[in-house]
């Protein structure tokens, strides 16, 4: 191996989207959520199909259970990944997105930016790239699993279905970074972000505002491929896009007036 | 608009946590292409100054006012700390790209020569020394050429060898940018500064070139060294009773007396001692260093 020259400068100038993208490689932070979103993506429609086989062989008993349709793969990924997956997001979020940690890296990029806004949007739209991608991948797993075991679903409800699954993850990502920007600990980021998002299926119980929280889009993507209505999730995801263009700018105010 | 040749003007400053008066009416003018030595105690407020004065803390009262537009401006806080899988290069080159990416990144390289860092650009800085982090500092400081270099305590806690390598570079601004440097090491700041500002809990007590300070202050304390204590004893009593002495002090066969005027001391100190008629050893005026500046003023 050759040692670069100090002379010779690296092919990739330096930026803040750069820097981000080195925290996601270098820390190997983005293997989480990939890991979890595929190997649920893989992993759902095989449990649905020998769901009735495995627990007989365990059991011994005899297990009846309703044949297994290509919808339940997707069932079967979107309800084992909504918690994990979501919780393997919040965390490499929360991570990422502490702009003052370390502190001293905090007051390094403070003092040579012009606005807040170019600290937090290089860390919000990497970590939102790395959810989405995770997501996707597991997506097109549980969908290829799906097809092979189960047979197939509509192309379009597994496209429809995965946007709105993206567009929560992107409602996390900005929740995330308004937590980080009031807080200073990652797992008080973490604990905060995760009491907020198992406290919106409770507000969805009020059924007058249950279409319109975000949570409803966690079980949109087996809802459409089921047959749902491909708009149905649609009120939940203008919601979901409002709070995140307004937890972002809150995000930008906090980190940007913020002592340190 | 700060009066004309000033960098930096704060007028009244006052920064509050909680009920910690933690600067208190500051009133800093800092000339253009100076470096000015921030001295006083740990938690005297030296910190708290070069934040507000980075853009980092918000005054809680009064103004401050930066002739050097933000971009042109360096701060390095005490311990430098970056992410540390980044390495020395991009370290550097990040603070190039976001301060002044006009220039090259050739000028990299060259901000890491001068940091003795070279042969260390491409190695991750979460393996450097508390020196190397240090002099890495000053390589992403130095890099965009700013106007104005804030340096909070930059060789504090180093071994002498770093200290030295600190110091030298800081001194190698000098004529570049305006550098304001704090310290409670009293010795680095007095070898490099040219204009210091005493904070002495939350307030600045006395500031100005640092030569005016030393010639105004201690600067006529003389050393009279005497045959024996007793001869001592007897030259003091006399000294004390002279209007133009403001102190004197004894220790075994020496004394120390301290005047308003060294030109005074020259003229009446010789009479003086030739009235007491005891033998003198020696006679010399005493090597004035900040530190007793320092602690005439805060004590």
């Amino acid at each position: 191996m050759t040692a670069t020259p100090a002379t010779q400068a690296p092919s990739r100038p330096m930026t803040l989207w750069r820097l981000e993208w080195l925290r996601m490689t270098r820390t190997k932070r983005w293997i989480a959520p990939v890991a979890v979103y595929t190997l649920f993506g893989l992993l759902g429609p095989v449990t649905e199909r020998y769901l009735s086989e495995l627990l007989t062989g365990l059991g011994g008993v005899e297990v009846v259970l309703p044949d297994p349709t290509p919808a339940g793969g997707f069932t079967q990924y979107v309800s084992n990944v909504s918690q994990l997956g979501v919780l393997a997001v919040v965390v490499i979020a929360a991570s990422s997105l502490a702009v003052d940690q370390p502190p001293e890296m905090g007051v390094f990029l403070r003092t040579r930016v012009r606005s807040a806004v170019q600290l937090v949007m290089p860390r919000v739209g990497t970590v939102f790239a790395v959810a989405a991608a995770a997501w996707i991948i597991g997506a097109l797993a549980a969908w290829y699993e799906t097809t092979i075991l189960l047979g197939g679903v509509s192309a379009t409800a597994v496209a429809v279905g995965t946007a709105y699954g993206t567009i929560y993850l992107g409602f996390v990502v900005a929740l995330v970074a308004a937590v980080a920007a009031f807080g200073r600990a990652t797992m008080t980021t973490v604990l905060t972000s995760v009491a907020v998002l198992i406290a919106l299926p409770v507000i969805s119980l009020i059924p007058v505002v249950e279409r319109w929280v975000p949570s409803e889009l966690v079980g949109a993507l087996d809802g459409v491929v089921a047959g749902a209505p491909l708009d149905g999730p649609l009120p939940a995801a203008v919601t979901a896009t409002v709070a995140a263009a307004a937890l972002i700018t809150l995000a930008v105010r906090r980190v940007g007036t913020r002592d340190t | 608009m700060s009066p004309a040749g000033l960098v930096v003007t704060t007028r009244g400053l006052d920064k509050q946590y909680g009920e910690t008066a933690a600067l208190s009416g500051v009133d800093a003018a800092i000339p253009a292409g100076a470096t000015y030595g921030l001295v006083g105690p740990n938690g005297a407020g030296k910190s708290t100054l070069l934040g507000i004065l980075a853009g980092l803390r918000a005054p809680t009262g009064g103004t401050v006012t930066v002739e050097t537009p933000p971009e042109r401006v360096a701060y390095l806080p005490d311990t430098p700390r970056w992410d540390p899988w980044l390495t020395a290069f991009e370290v550097v080159d990040l603070s190039r790209a976001l301060t002044a990416p006009a220039l090259s990144a050739d000028r990299v390289a060259t901000a890491l020569g001068i940091a003795g860092l070279a042969e260390h650009a491409h190695r991750r800085n979460g393996g450097f020394s508390r020196g190397m982090l240090q002099r890495l500092g000053i390589a992403a400081t130095l890099v965009s050429e700013p106007d104005l270099v804030l340096l909070d305590e930059p060789s504090s806690a180093l071994d002498p060898v770093g200290r030295r390598e600190v110091l030298d570079l800081i001194t190698s601004m000098r004529g570049t940018a305006t550098v304001v440097f704090s310290s409670h090491v009293l010795a680095d700041v007095q070898e490099i500064c040219n204009h210091i500002g005493i904070l002495h809990r939350g307030r600045l007590i006395a500031q100005g070139p640092i030569a005016e300070l030393l010639a105004g202050r201690a600067a006529s304390a003389t050393l009279v060294s005497l045959e024996g204590p007793e001869d001592a004893r007897v030259v003091e009593a006399h000294l004390s009773s002279q209007p133009w002495v403001l102190a004197v002090r004894t220790a075994g066969s020496t004394v120390t007396l301290t005047a308003e005027d060294s030109g005074v001391v020259r003229r009446a100190l010789p009479a003086a001692l030739a009235a007491v008629g005891v033998p003198v050893v020696s006679m010399a005026p005493v090597e004035v260093t900040l530190e007793h500046v320092f602690l005439e003023l805060t004590q």
